[in-house]
């Protein structure tokens, strides 16, 4: 089980209570589907996703990303119990979606991406390092039912 | 490999580092180091708890190292030879940690481009990253 010690909990929240989850939700499935292209295969049903403008434009992947996101919110507030919070989505993206979980440790690491564009200097490597744990965290959980 | 779009993104982005290669460099192996603790490993000439002139000075090399490869982004294989030969002989580095170097990379990018740090950026960067960390381990076997 990951445990997060005090400091770790506080980076976190103090970075998630000013996530725009609507926004930002976008702003990460958005960037996911155009740096790692691939990806899409995930979204075929989605619409145009022909440029990285119309994907980032894309109401679907705006409609979507607000979905993961919300879902990462559970994670912030269950650090403690990673597995036990994702275990109905983990076997959702396996026996329904037929996800690769390496597409959840890629998600993780454009979310991260996205909060230091966002946060800036405030993000320090201490505040990465917090984060980094919990989507780790979070790409493990979503696995943890996969058979 | 790369598009002419995708280099004009990555000169463009180079443009902002030039110049600031140590204090960029140093912030790239402190977050390596906070967040990827096993890293350290590789670098245990710079002691145990590398301080800053160290950070600043090994940060820079890379750094500088970087901008050669981004100046000769047609011809990476053959300009990155020595160092190449560097990693996989010398320093014998795991694979498995660049993708961790280009991680801290991309956020050292993030946070100091904040809202200018575009998509198209940051698709570029990471595609350019990664072929550079290929030709750097492609020699280990």
């Amino acid at each position: 089980m990951v445990h997060f010690t005090a400091e770790e909990k506080t980076a976190v929240t103090h970075v998630w209570s000013k996530v725009n989850v609507e926004e930002d939700g976008g702003e990460v499935l958005g960037r996911l589907l155009v740096v790692y292209p691939w990806t899409q295969r995930f979204f075929d049903n989605f619409g145009n996703l022909s440029s990285s403008s119309a994907i980032m434009g894309n109401p679907k992947v705006k409609a979507h990303g607000k979905k993961v996101l919300t879902s990462f919110g559970d994670a912030v507030k269950n650090m403690d119990n990673l597995k036990g919070t994702f275990a109905k989505l983990s076997e959702l993206h396996c026996d329904k979606l037929h996800v690769d979980p390496e597409n959840f440790r890629l998600l993780g690491n454009v979310m991260v991406i996205v909060l230091a564009s966002h946060f800036g200097k405030e993000f320090t490597p201490d505040v990465q390092a917090a984060w980094q744990k919990l989507v780790a965290g979070v790409a493990n959980a979503m696995a943890h039912k996969y058979h | 490999m790369l598009s002419a779009e995708e280099q004009a993104h990555i000169a463009q982005v180079w443009d902002l580092i030039a110049g600031h290669e140590a204090p960029f460099g140093a912030e790239l192996l402190l977050r390596l180091f906070t967040v990827y603790p096993s890293t350290k490993l590789y670098f245990q000439h710079l002691g145990a708890f590398p301080d800053e002139v160290q950070l600043l000075s090994h940060g820079q090399r890379m750094l500088q190292a970087v901008g050669v490869a981004v100046q000769h982004l047609d011809d990476l294989r053959a300009v990155l030879r020595p160092l190449a030969d560097l990693h996989a002989h010398v320093l014998r580095v795991d694979p498995a940690n660049f993708p961790l170097l280009i991680q801290c990379f991309q956020v050292v990018l993030a946070s100091h481009l904040q809202g200018e740090f575009t998509v198209e950026m940051q698709a570029a960067w990471d595609k350019f990253l990664t072929g550079v960390a290929i030709v750097l381990t492609e020699h280990q076997r």
